[in-house]
């Protein structure tokens, strides 16, 4: 696909947690990652305001095993509590991701350079991402490596297909929907043979509010372009 | 699936055990409790006929008192504050005449609890049962009438008895039924109903279907907030409060609870808890109420860690935590086993039997599940899943059999039905790993905490991790630090925790020169035969026994103080240690000259020395008898070259 990047993420724990148990502080995690948590890794590997990343599919490719830790949070009335954080343990995932252009961002026509973007993207991959790499939580480190998605085993390969029921797709912000409010997108999931298939944010059938917010502006009052900072250092000298 | 949507399929598959208790051994009641309900005791049985009028009354004997009454969300969780039950409740609720015969009660429950069933009766989801209770609490006679019939006290000035003192003037004769059922004073009892109409089979309306069918429409139709539902995707009324009391009845945390409103739990991208996420009544209701029912059912409960396996098809499987002898405990061919049957594939037959008895014939295509749920609490108000494993039934079953057949060996410490010590080869419970790596007094919290960890030994074949199998091996090295029968359990545990990863076997390897497993044998032909020259009623220890711990940190060194110890006793044997010292020149011979080093031995040497000793023990008369034969050949060599 067009603007198409293929990369493996790979970590000890991983915790992507179920709202449910977010509620009370016992965190529990996911079976499998949410499209928000892979669109954040996929940020933290190369993101411009200009770019929303879509996830197509992940591929799951460790056997999904649980492990639970003993955690002090910090209780903000003072002091700390008890709880317990219910991790992934070795995970591995291969995801297929691909940038559009922000429609909402009119103020950034002029950076949609999508070649550009693309080549940037591409190489961010090869260097393991900009940015911290993280799998859910802060606390679960992951690392991204370049790979061809649908190489090598899965543990799931030979399973048809698994249903993990409705879960959590992620949360639509205001610049990226172009209205004021933020709202929370559910789906039903599905995995067939190792890989899910992720349908678009967009398409979400199952979507409610949860607050409001707005878009941060970004002219050139806080972005200079990379032409502009060019001629700024070489002066008119033309680059080979 | 989501655990709480696993949950609630649980209650839906099995709705038709919706509302019928059951008995376990231990004969606790339980059931699966229908939605909007809950379970009380009950002291107190009013019959009424159709029109509402009581017929009879009787206090409810202790163990027939458990009762599933309708319950809305804030009657559920009320505290001091009075909230009616909607249908059965305390005197203070149902009777119009508790002040009369109590003093003023806390706000209006009599009056709230009437307003409530009016509201269900006026509704179109009423019950003509439900109608006849209306009319007759609406009378305000029940304190009244029970007084009357004798399953109420009250005293010379009209108000009931605190308590029952025997033998004082005004209260005689025999202790009234109401004070063994109820330990508060009298006005606490809790009432429920029955109404007798001629015709119909079921009075009792907390046993009454079509009574809770009733109510759960009513309630739904009063439930006006709706949402999606987190669990269901759909669009359904919102549950505001999560159940408590999972565990066990005195439970209060929760595992869905949302009162962190100062910290940042899911404040900070959200604002409430509504925004961060929401769960349908009915999801929450089927999916706790599923939940409670498997534990009561199947759940082993630890130091308040809850380990359960539940079947989607069958609910009964065999549990990981289990040994192998409780997998053909309740049958009963399980003698030929005991029989002496060492082979390993006899055994692996067993257990292929045993584990096969849980496995699915007929459609093949359609999805049977194993789900692996382990749940504590780290602080008293919420609980956590710690263990969370959705498998395909058949891929559970072979793995639990891998288990037992890979991490086996002779255990003697279990007992039968008859209280009789047998003899069973297979997989040791993780408990009792707990007792061999820890010893007989650790507590509760170390033993849960293995039984855990043991847990991906069993369900992804991982291995044992090294410090629990070191730690067993530690013990077992020691055995003159404990009684004899611990030190067996210890030995045998810790050898099949080694045989785990060695793969050795219970029938002796003559094969071997590993270094470890050929001092092991020594060791136990040393013990064997000081203990054969010690005859029957000598029970002290033996010195391969004394040295064992020594021996196993250095064996060169130690052998050769246990060998010099040994001599008294071939002396005292004369002929009858000929067979000993061949087979101790034969094992010797095994061990490179390299290999008699004062290096530590490995666990290997336990399953040496076990099979050795195991070997003299059973065949031992065969042996002699075949060594009789040749007694004219080497032996008598032998002999003097051992010593």
């Amino acid at each position: 696909m067009r603007n198409q990047i293929e990369f493996e993420v790979s970590g000890k724990y991983a915790l992507f947690t179920d709202p449910l148990t977010k509620l009370g502080g016992e965190k529990f995690s996911y079976q499998i990652p949410t499209y928000q948590a892979l669109k954040g890794i996929v940020e933290s590997i190369y993101w411009k305001p200009t770019l929303i990343w879509i996830i197509d599919e992940v591929r799951i490719m460790n056997p999904i095993q649980t492990e639970s830790k003993g955690m002090r949070p910090i209780e903000y009335s003072g002091g700390n509590t008890l709880a317990y954080y219910t991790y992934l343990r070795d995970v591995r995932y291969q995801v297929k991701a691909h940038f559009e252009f922000n429609p909402h961002r009119e103020d950034l026509v002029h950076d949609q350079n999508e070649h550009k973007h693309h080549n940037i993207a591409k190489r961010a991959v090869q260097v393991g991402g900009r940015r911290d790499i993280f799998l859910g939580t802060r606390e679960c480190q992951g690392y991204v490596e370049p790979c061809q998605f649908g190489k090598g085993e899965s543990f799931y390969d030979r399973i048809g297909e698994l249903d993990f029921g409705t879960m959590l797709h992620g949360i639509s912000y205001p610049d990226e929907t172009g209205s004021n409010e933020r709202e929370v997108r559910l789906w039903k999931a599905k995995m067939q043979h190792g890989v899910i298939r992720f349908i678009r944010p967009d398409e979400c059938t199952l979507v409610r509010k949860a607050g409001e917010g707005t878009a941060k502006i970004f002219d050139a009052g806080n972005m200079q372009s990379v032409d502009d900072l060019h001629s700024e250092w070489f002066g008119n000298e033309v680059s080979e | 699936m989501s655990w709480l949507a696993n949950l609630s399929k649980t209650y839906d598959d099995h709705a038709d055990v919706v509302g019928q208790f059951e008995m376990k051994k231990s004969g606790k009641e339980y059931a699966l409790i229908p939605i909007s309900h809950t379970t009380q005791t009950a002291h107190i049985e009013v019959h009424l006929n159709e029109k509402g009028d009581i017929v009879n009354a009787k206090v409810v004997e202790k163990n027939d008192g458990s009762t599933i009454i309708p319950c809305t969300e804030a009657s559920a969780s009320r505290t001091s504050a009075p909230v009616p039950y909607p249908l059965f409740d305390k005197l203070a609720y149902v009777a119009g005449d508790y002040t009369q015969f109590c003093g003023e009660a806390k706000g209006t429950p009599y009056q709230d609890y009437l307003i409530q069933l009016k509201a269900w009766c006026e509704s179109p989801f009423s019950h003509p049962k439900v109608q006849s209770v209306l009319n007759y609490v609406s009378k305000g006679t029940l304190i009244a009438d029970l007084v009357d019939r004798g399953i109420l006290h009250a005293d010379h000035q009209g108000k009931l008895l605190e308590k029952w003192t025997a033998g004082s003037g005004e209260q005689e004769g025999e202790k009234p039924k109401i004070f063994n059922v109820i330990a508060a004073d009298q006005s606490g009892a809790f009432v429920r109903f029955a109404v007798n109409i001629p015709g119909e089979p079921e009075s009792r309306l907390w046993r009454d279907a079509s009574v809770q069918q009733s109510f759960i429409q009513f309630y739904e139709m009063s439930l006006q907030d709706k949402d999606i539902c987190f669990v269901t995707g759909n669009y359904l009324p919102v549950a505001d409060k999560h159940a408590s009391r999972i565990r066990h009845s005195g439970d209060k945390s929760k595992l869905i609870s949302a009162n962190d409103s100062s910290g940042f739990t899911y404040r900070g991208r959200f604002r409430t808890s509504r925004d961060a996420a929401v769960v349908s009544y009915e999801a929450s209701q089927k999916g706790h109420n599923a939940l409670k029912w498997l534990i009561d059912r199947q759940g082993t409960t630890i130091d308040g860690k809850v380990f359960l396996v539940w079947g989607s098809t069958s609910l009964d499987m065999p549990e990981p935590q289990e040994d192998s002898f409780s997998l053909w405990e309740d049958e009963d061919d399980h003698e030929a086993l005991a029989g002496g049957d060492t082979t390993h594939k006899d055994f692996a037959l067993q257990i292929r039997k045993a584990i096969g008895g849980y496995r699915y014939d007929g459609e093949y295509n359609s999805k049977h599940e194993v789900t692996l749920m382990t749940l504590d609490a780290a602080t008293p108000g919420r609980m956590s899943i710690m263990y969370y494993r959705g498998l395909d039934q058949n891929e559970y079953l072979d793995r639990i059999t891998a288990w037992h057949e890979s991490c086996y060996w002779i255990h003697r410490y279990r007992k039968n039905k008859n209280d009789k010590p047998v003899l069973f080869i297979g997989a040791p419970a993780t408990k009792d790993i707990a007792f061999a790596a820890y010893g007989p007094r650790a507590s509760d919290k170390v033993v849960k905490g293995l039984m855990e960890r043991m847990l991906p030994c069993i369900i992804d074949q991982r291995p044992i991790p090294l410090d629990i199998v070191r730690s067993s091996i530690q013990r077992a090295s020691n055995p003159v630090g404990m009684d004899n029968w611990e030190w067996e359990k210890t030995l045998s545990i810790t050898c099949a925790l080694v045989n785990k990863k060695e793969g050795y076997g219970v029938s002796l390897n003559t094969e071997t020169t590993d270094r470890s497993y050929v001092f092991g044998r020594m060791l136990a032909i040393a013990d064997v035969l000081e203990r054969s020259a010690l005859g029957k009623e000598e029970k002290r220890a033996t010195n391969a026994i004394r040295y064992m711990n020594a021996f196993a940190q250095r064996p060169g060194r130690t052998w050769s103080i246990i060998q010099s110890n040994l001599q008294p006793y071939q002396a005292r044997m004369g002929t009858g240690a000929r067979y000993y010292n061949s087979l101790l020149d034969e094992v010797g011979d095994k061990l490179q000259l390299e290999d008699f080093t004062d290096k530590p031995l490995t666990g290997l040497y336990l399953l040496g020395f076990y099979s050795q000793r195991n070997d003299l023990y059973t065949s031992k008369k065969d042996k002699e008898a075949a060594a009789v034969l040749d007694k004219d050949d080497e032996n008598q060599l032998n002999e003097q070259g051992d010593n």
